[in-house]
């Protein structure tokens, strides 16, 4: 096997995929790595996706990815009297199996001309005069080298690859969620997203029922970091206090961390790009990063062959992906953050008095990031919140 | 000093991502910890969804 190539892929998920066949499409050799011996199990991933990324991203879902189509989202208050709908184009979509999901992007990189091993677990990164050149992995048990001119790291929650080179990418307990999450059989459900906020069910998080068929979804609960006990503690407890899930089975586990603070202060170092979850690029909201890490893939795998292609491959060529990434993508997020920043600070009876006191459209502009009118309405039944919402005006 | 569940684990890699040592690791099916990088500061089990880190100071 070559031991030498343009652009080295560390992690086969949505994100080194979709980079792996931009390098690759761009005319750059490239080695796309990944630890599992079965591509996008075992699922850490809620699993809905919506659907306008598609046209965006460019993506086609092969109809065997689809678990079911979902015609919008639905928003409960922590007290369950009011539900809002929200189904426009920002909110259709699908839920996805992972399973295949993750692995037809794999092979879409590997038709593009990716090599692909799996099984192979990259344990440090090799560096020659301060520039990450190459990675230290052991593959199927033997240890393996390989050099590059670019590393990506596209390694998710772990984020071990930019750790090695250098870079600090430890997720903080304050800026991270934790979730965990059961498929289960025997659950009615719409073709509706359900979300439940609620200090109590999920406190800096929410609840969750995505619907992968008509009496099957994904419940699960994400809470953060600093709070009190552990993921799996509340989500037992919902399922134990809703008469919904008497009859439910569980038919798999997931979990995982979420980032839901900033994304970090560096994408790129000398050979080196990082993409995904690894480089906290998730939305601060509902936590949702697949699309983000497809979209920042295949800038940063577009942009390395490019820069492979010049023969400068040094973090001031690399930057380019740092740049449009920030022009086009995290002026939302940050949008996002500072609405989830308030957010935190609400409790039940806030969440309460705001449901009742908004319409669908209101609750529809607060999700768009339209924040002034809304504002102005919840303060007129609500004063005391003038101090945690002004930081919205 | 951690204690890690095994067979409670889902090896979903949470604790990987918050440890600031790098003294755990994650084997696709179970998570590899290096009691000798260990700074004891307990994030891995409060961070652990499934609830399947023991940790005592
Ligand atoms: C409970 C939960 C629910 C979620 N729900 C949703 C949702 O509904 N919708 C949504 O869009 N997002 C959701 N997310 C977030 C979403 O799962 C991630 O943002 C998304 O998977 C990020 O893609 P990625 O390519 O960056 O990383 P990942 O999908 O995590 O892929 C990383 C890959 O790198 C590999 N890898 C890691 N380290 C190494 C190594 N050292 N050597 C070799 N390979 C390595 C892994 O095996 C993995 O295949 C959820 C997350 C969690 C935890």
């Amino acid at each position: 096997m070559k031991t030498d190539y343009d652009v080295i892929v560390v992690g086969a998920g949505p994100g080194g995929s979709f980079a792996a066949k931009a390098a690759a499409k761009g005319g750059a050799s490239v080695l796309l790595i990944d630890r599992r011996k079965e591509l996008g199990a075992p699922v850490r991933c809620g699993e809905g996706l919506g659907s306008h990324w598609l046209e965006e991203l460019g993506l086609k879902i092969s109809p065997k990815a689809i678990s079911a189509e979902i015609s919008g989202s639905v928003l409960y208050s922590p007290n369950l009297k009011r539900e809002v709908k929200i189904q426009n184009q920002e909110t259709k979509g699908y839920v996805i199996d992972r399973k295949v999901f993750d692995k037809d992007l794999a092979i879409d990189a590997g038709r593009e001309g990716a090599e692909v091993i799996v099984k192979t677990e990259v344990y440090d990164v090799m560096k020659e005069g301060g520039k990450v050149c190459g990675v230290k992995a052991y593959r199927m048990g033997d240890k393996f080298e390989a050099t590059c001119k670019v590393l990506i790291a596209a390694d998710g929650g772990e984020s071990t690859v930019a750790r090695h080179a250098g870079i600090n990418s430890t997720a903080s307990l304050y800026d991270t969620d934790f979730g965990v999450e059961y498929e289960m059989v025997n659950v009615e459900c719409e073709d509706l997203i359900e979300i439940y906020f609620s200090r109590s069910a999920a406190p800096r998080g929410y609840v969750w029922v995505f619907p992968k068929g008509k009496d099957v979804a994904n419940v699960g609960v994400g809470i953060g970091g600093l709070e009190k006990g552990n993921a799996i503690e509340y989500l037992d407890k919902f399922i134990k206090s809703h008469e919904r899930f008497k009859t439910a089975q569980t038919v798999a586990v997931k979990g995982g961390l979420i980032p839901v603070g900033e994304p970090l202060k560096d994408l790129v170092a000398d050979g080196l790009m990082i993409v995904g979850t690894a480089a906290h690029q998730v939305d601060p909201i509902h936590g949702g990063g697949m699309a983000l890490a497809m979209e920042a893939g295949g800038m940063a795998g577009e942009v390395a062959a490019k820069c492979i292609q010049e023969g400068n491959v040094g973090k001031q060529h690399l930057i380019e992906y740092d740049r449009k990434w920030r022009k086009k993508v995290e002026p939302k997020l940050m949008r996002r953050l500072r609405l989830r920043k308030v957010l935190e600070k609400l409790d039940d009876d806030d969440f309460n008095s705001i449901f009742e006191n908004l319409s669908d459209v209101d609750l529809d502009s607060l999700i768009k990031g339209d924040y002034k009118q809304v504002v102005k309405k919840v303060l007129v039944k609500r004063p005391q919140l003038l101090k945690v919402l002004s930081a919205l005006l | 000093m951690i204690k890690i569940n095994r067979s409670r684990c889902i090896y979903c890699g949470a604790c990987v991502g918050v440890c600031p040592v790098l003294a755990l690791t994650l084997k696709e099916t179970y998570v590899e910890y290096d009691k000798e990088k260990c700074i004891n500061c307990g994030n891995c089990a409060k961070a652990c969804p499934m609830k399947a880190i023991d940790f005592e100071k």
